[in-house]
């Protein structure tokens, strides 16, 4: 008997018998239905700037593309937490699957099938969410007008989207069993985690030294290769920035987390400096998706100040609204990215603190507050997020340093405005990173189902 | 002699099961005693620990600890206090040593003083102290996948100690050791017990039991033995 055959006819016992985990199954669901929903508005959203065809059309279609690039690495970020939350759950079954004598196909084909089947009906929720949030999203306005019903994606695009996500998760769940060992005693990880190394530091400056050198000869290769070349330099020194930050981030984090562990006096923050220096990457990528949002953010927030005070009078109707766009656009993109890592956050922290629920049961026992334990979570997270959204801002700051001082000074509001987007994404980031302590009173009401 | 535990008609009985796990137990423990409390799977032993130890609150029955301040009805305190009493005044060692994984033996030690407000580097050093103590001398700035299990086993050990409990639970401690790391652990339990603490520890193995100063055996719920060979000799009466 094939693996699959075999796979197929446990499936449907294994969709019944959850052992009254029903966190198991809800949380991945829930995690791909809002995926789903945000990739649905985010593709929605830029798609309404390619209905317009008049002379502005094609710039609002550029910047529409920016933004959706900027939107995908979070995106993704998030796609990844929920694919790797559905794979992980599933560990203990798995290994009781290979000691009741199933081959690894069986157990291979079952685990595929299982993401999949989760994915596709958390797709599918996700778009009836899609369905009920896209009017909100419509209020935008954009070239004085509210988005409205352009808003909405064309129907065939949403079977699409739902196949897609289904894919990708079967995807991830293959990926996932090849990082780790399934056997009848249990579920081992074929590596530790990965230590981030200086040398990744080194790698980004050189990455970034060319990235410069290709922006500041970009007249010279705009004369001589035209727009393309323009666009395609540009697209090189963005992907590289992102390749960069990418790189020495974990490192810096590790960095960090190093010094704040020196540095702790209270358990919390002994405990956070430990959570992150255990996998530096999986702090980073965890928050890695508000890294070049806040980068173009600070632009965005410089930018639009000096719109504000610049004299308009020359300008057309559709290109001061354009103007205003801009700034509309880098708000709500900023807010996307910070939303989209929040879902990301929360996504994790919940995987992780299932995953150490006898950790959770242990130290109730020794009668260790449950707030401790809480509060080290969310420091970690917090402490990350701060190097990723904070360096990155400061960056631009630094890169904008005279400009910024004199946007402070001219049109305080726009700088307020976005400093208030960040603030409020970062609550939103601390919220996500506080609601799994939410799990931990159901956890130890049942420790036998843990220990 | 003032019991430092006492438990009056103790009776536990989980929504799920039909018949009581704990049924009208009254237990005496007095203070610097070795208790093993054995019996089969099931019989109700780890539900008595942790009624005792204020990890669970029993159906009915009463729980008296004499703590340093004074007697405190376990029974009737809330989770926040029952936490407070297990972090403060009791020590726990359990099977797996229950470590966390990212922190260091130091850390781990080190913790459980923290906890008790005492600033960071005097914690590690009282912590440093404990494992040279129990043969960890070198071994500090260990994590948990790095230890074998009896090394693991005198962390929690040490942890248990480190501030000052005066009685300490043990849920199976060796259940996971081979038989010489067994001795050993169970060395510097009875250790512990020679220095003024008072030590109950669960246990299916009756090698464990036989060095305690006295055996508790329960079947379905109820105490059918209590034995103290050594009673008469060091004037304790039952």
């Amino acid at each position: 008997m094939s693996g699959l055959t075999t796979a197929l006819r446990l499936a449907p016992l294994f969709a019944r018998r959850r052992d009254g985990d029903r966190l198991t199954v809800a949380l991945p669901l829930a995690s791909f239905m809002v995926v789903t929903a945000l990739v649905e508005l985010v593709v929605g959203g830029a798609q309404a700037f390619f209905r317009w065809d008049d002379d502005l059309g094609g710039t609002y279609q550029l910047l529409a593309v920016v933004a959706l690039v900027l939107l995908l690495v979070p995106l993704a970020t998030v796609g990844a937490s929920a694919a790797r939350l559905a794979a992980r759950r599933r560990d203990e079954r798995l290994a009781s699957l290979r000691l009741l004598g199933a081959t690894t196909g069986t157990v291979t084909a079952l685990t595929v099938l299982e993401a999949a089947a989760t994915a596709f009906v958390g797709a599918v929720l996700g778009t009836a969410l899609y369905g009920a949030t896209a009017p909100l999203l419509g209020l935008l306005h954009f070239r004085g007008a509210a988005l409205g019903s352009q808003v909405w994606l064309p129907w065939l695009w949403l079977p699409v989207v739902v196949l897609g996500v289904t894919l990708l998760a079967a995807a991830s769940a293959v990926a996932g069993l090849r990082a780790v060992v399934v056997t009848p005693l249990g579920v081992r990880t074929r590596q530790r985690a990965g230590r981030a190394h200086w040398v990744r530091a080194v790698v980004a400056l050189v990455v970034l030294a060319v990235g410069s050198l290709l922006v500041q000869s970009l007249g010279m290769l705009g004369s001589a290769g035209g727009v393309v070349a323009i666009v395609v330099v540009l697209a090189v020194a963005f992907g590289g920035a992102l390749l960069a930050l990418d790189a020495v981030g974990p490192w810096v984090v590790r960095l960090r987390a190093r010094r704040a562990h020196r540095r702790a006096t209270t358990v919390p923050a002994l405990l956070a400096a430990r959570m992150i220096l255990e996998d530096p990457k999986a702090a980073w990528r965890q928050v890695s998706g508000v890294a070049m949002t806040s980068f173009v953010g600070v632009f965005g927030a410089v930018g639009l100040a000096f719109a504000r005070v610049t004299d308009t009078s020359t300008l057309s109707g559709d290109e001061r609204w354009l103007m205003q766009d801009i700034s509309t656009g880098v708000l709500v993109t900023v807010a996307g990215s910070f939303l989209m890592v929040a879902c990301s956050v929360g996504i994790n922290q919940a995987a992780t603190t299932l995953d150490r629920a006898a950790v959770h049961v242990s130290l109730d026992r020794l009668g260790v507050p449950r707030a401790v334990m809480a509060d080290a979570s969310r420091r970690s997270v917090m402490s990350a997020l701060w190097i990723v959204a904070g360096g990155s801002a400061l960056c631009a700051v630094l890169l904008l340093l005279p400009l910024v001082g004199m946007a402070v000074f001219l049109q305080p509001v726009a700088v307020v405005t976005a400093a208030a987007v960040f603030a409020v994404g970062f609550l939103a980031v601390r919220g996500a990173a506080a609601l799994s302590a939410r799990l931990v009173p159901g956890i130890l009401a049942s420790p036998e189902r843990v220990l | 002699m003032t019991p430092i535990l006492r438990a009056r008609d103790l009776t536990m009985r989980y929504p799920s099961g039909s018949s009581p796990a704990l049924d009208a137990v009254d237990l005496d423990i007095l203070p610097g005693e070795s208790v093993a409390i054995m019996g089969a799977s099931g019989s109700g032993k780890t539900t008595l620990l942790h009624c005792l130890a204020g990890i669970v609150r029993p159906t009915s029955g009463t729980v008296t600890f004499a703590s340093g301040t004074g007697p405190v009805q376990v029974e009737s305190l809330d989770d926040a206090g029952r936490a407070r009493l297990r972090r403060e005044e009791l020590g726990f060692v359990f099977q797996q040593g229950l470590l966390l994984n990212e922190l260091t033996a130091l850390e781990d030690v080190a913790v459980a003083r923290m906890l008790a407000g005492v600033p960071r580097a005097q914690a590690e050093a009282e912590a440093g102290q404990w494992l040279a103590h129990l043969g960890l001398a070198g071994m500090e700035q260990r994590r948990l996948g790095e230890l074998s299990g009896g090394q693991a086993q005198r962390v929690a050990i040490a942890r248990a100690q480190v501030g000052g409990a005066r009685l300490i639970f043990a849920d199976e401690p060796t259940g996971a050791l081979d038989s010489a790391t067994s001795v050993e652990v169970l060395d510097l339990l009875l250790d512990a017990v020679r220095q003024g603490r008072t030590l109950v520890v669960v246990t299916h193995d009756a090698d464990v039991a036989a060095r305690c100063a006295r055996t508790v055996v329960l079947r379905d719920g109820r105490v059918v033995s209590d034995w103290a060979p050594a009673a008469a000799s060091a004037g304790v009466s039952r």
